[in-house]
């Protein structure tokens, strides 16, 4: 697949641009630069053509969140300015201010990474840490953890099919697919352990631990872009600190 | 002809076992041969390959008697990641030969000679070569968890010879591949003892290491009871005591024997059947 130019930039550019967008919405106070920000990640979403899978993340993984971040910020914030009531609750105008701040910068924030990992492959991503210094043997921590996940999804599937085999009912009401789920995590659990020694041994018979430096395929290089542009975020990051310190 | 491995009373015991796996075995290896090991479920075959490769004692600990000699040294004294770019073993369940970091197929190939640390485009060519070798260059871009048994097994054998270890175990390649994939796989094995390549099989598939196998090991709960030449193995006595199958023409030929007819040799190839009980030619025995 052809990849355009937001998602040919560097994984670092990318890592720091969302590490550089954290900061700033930590920094700037109030809530309309949060929501700048996300407004900022969408264009660059909609720019690199993941706009529908950012938004789909983004409503999954946050949404929930932010809700209940934001009610029990309007309700239980401590303020005296009373904006209404209901029943017991009040809400009052510092929750409003305090729950739109502190549920903005985690939209903020958490979109700024969803967008990031939508951007960049794992294993590039992996590639530019160890390219950084991270040893091989955590590279491959992160990167077997990450591919692992699917693969003890299937095998949880096929351990409910086993159990389907022998009469357990596993499909129905939520409480029946619990009652189902639960016997699957021992087995499930077990062989994970177990795959875990196999999988220790297949690297080994694939030279893991052989004393010479290992070569990559993999390689990743670095733009104009990629150069500059770690500098801009650290000279509006300077710029944003000194102005907060001044005024 | 130089050995190149060596286990002198070897005995072992798993760590949570009360048994021993391995007893008290005793055998030579010489470089450049083809030896097969064979048993029956449980009789210690894919231990005995673990030792061979030092998975025995350097990650499975337990213990550990006697000695290993592999190339003049003791299995002890080597390091694992020593060891690893002298034996390659393939094993024999091919889902976990996976490394699970690689997404394509030429990539899980090439993972052993970028550990190994091969320059970059010795890595290119080395992997076209063992893709076109094994027969998977159409899977190369393929996701390796995303095949199945069979695929698996040509890919982890690739991964493995792609390494050009001079030592190969292979611990029953050909499970999940039908007959035209299994003799194509004894067609590699063939291939790599002709480059040199010492070869260690457990297989359970008699006729192929009539074929192709120059030593036959056999084990019976963790005893190694027989060892030499393959023809001499099968046409042993003792070898019809451990209920292990013989070769199919063998069982045909031991079966005639017993119904009174005379073998001039115990034969372990199908083409060797007519002469062995006499005939000269097929045309003879259809005018009998």
């Amino acid at each position: 697949m052809q990849k355009n130019f937001i998602q040919q930039l560097h994984p670092m550019t990318k890592f720091f641009f969302a590490l550089f967008l954290s900061a700033a919405v930590l920094i700037i106070p109030g809530h309309l630069f949060s929501f700048l920000g996300f407004a900022i990640l969408l264009l660059i979403a909609v720019a690199a053509g993941v706009v529908k899978e950012f938004l789909g993340t983004v409503m999954k993984a946050l949404l929930f969140l932010l809700v209940i971040i934001f009610l029990m910020q309007l309700f239980f914030y401590p303020g005296d300015h009373v904006l209404g009531q209901w029943g017991i609750f009040k809400w009052t105008e510092e929750g409003l201010n305090y729950g739109l701040t502190l549920s903005s910068r985690i939209l903020a924030m958490g979109s700024a990474f969803i967008l990031f990992f939508r951007l960049t492959e794992v294993r590039d991503f992996v590639k530019s840490l160890e390219d950084a210094g991270l040893p091989p043997m955590g590279a491959y921590v992160v990167l077997s953890t990450l591919q692992i996940i699917p693969e003890m999804r299937r095998h949880a599937n096929t351990i409910m099919d086993a159990q389907k085999t022998r009469g357990v009912e596993t499909e129905g009401s939520l409480l029946i697919r619990a009652k189902a789920f639960i016997p699957t995590l021992t087995p499930l659990i077990l062989s994970s352990i177990s795959s875990t020694e196999e999988r220790a041994i297949t690297l080994e018979s694939r030279a893991f631990s052989a004393p010479t430096k290992k070569t990559s395929l993999h390689k990743l290089t670095k733009s104009t872009a990629d150069r500059i542009l770690p500098f801009v975020y650290i000279t509006i990051l300077v710029g944003l600190i000194l102005w907060r310190i001044l005024t | 002809m130089k050995s190149i491995i060596e286990m002198k009373n070897v005995s072992y015991r798993y760590p949570v076992s009360d048994d021993q796996i391995i007893k008290n075995a005793s055998f030579t290896i010489e470089k450049g041969k083809f030896t097969a090991v064979v048993g029956n479920n449980g009789s210690g075959k894919t231990t005995l390959c673990n030792i061979i490769r030092g998975f025995i004692p350097h990650f499975y600990k337990g213990e550990l008697e006697g000695e290993v000699i592999v190339d003049g040294k003791n299995i002890v004294d080597y390091q694992l990641g020593q060891l690893g770019e002298k034996i390659g073993y393939v094993f024999q369940n091919p889902f976990i030969q996976v490394s699970g970091v690689k997404d394509t197929v030429f990539d899980e190939v090439a993972y052993g000679l970028e550990n190994l640390g091969v320059e970059e485009n010795e890595i290119r060519d080395r992997v076209k070569e063992i893709l076109k070798l094994v027969k998977i260059e159409h899977l190369q871009d393929k996701h390796p968890m995303g095949l199945s048994g069979g695929q698996r097994q040509r890919v982890a054998l690739a991964s493995i010879i792609v390494m050009n270890p001079d030592i190969l175990v292979i611990d029953e390649p050909t499970s999940q591949l039908d007959p035209i994939g299994t003799e194509h796989v004894f067609d590699i094995i063939r291939l790599m003892k002709e480059r040199g390549k010492t070869i260690i099989l457990v297989e359970h598939k008699m006729d192929l290491i009539a074929e192709y196998a120059d030593n036959l090991i056999v084990l019976h709960e963790g005893e190694l009871v027989l060892q030499g030449p393959t023809r001499e193995v099968f046409a042993d006595p003792r070898f019809g005591e451990y209920n292990i199958q013989y070769p199919h023409v063998t069982e045909v030929a031991l079966h005639l024997q017993k119904n009174s007819v005379k073998l001039n040799y115990v034969p372990i190839l199908d083409e060797e059947l007519p002469e062995s009980i006499g005939w000269t030619s097929l045309e003879e025995s259809a005018h009998d």
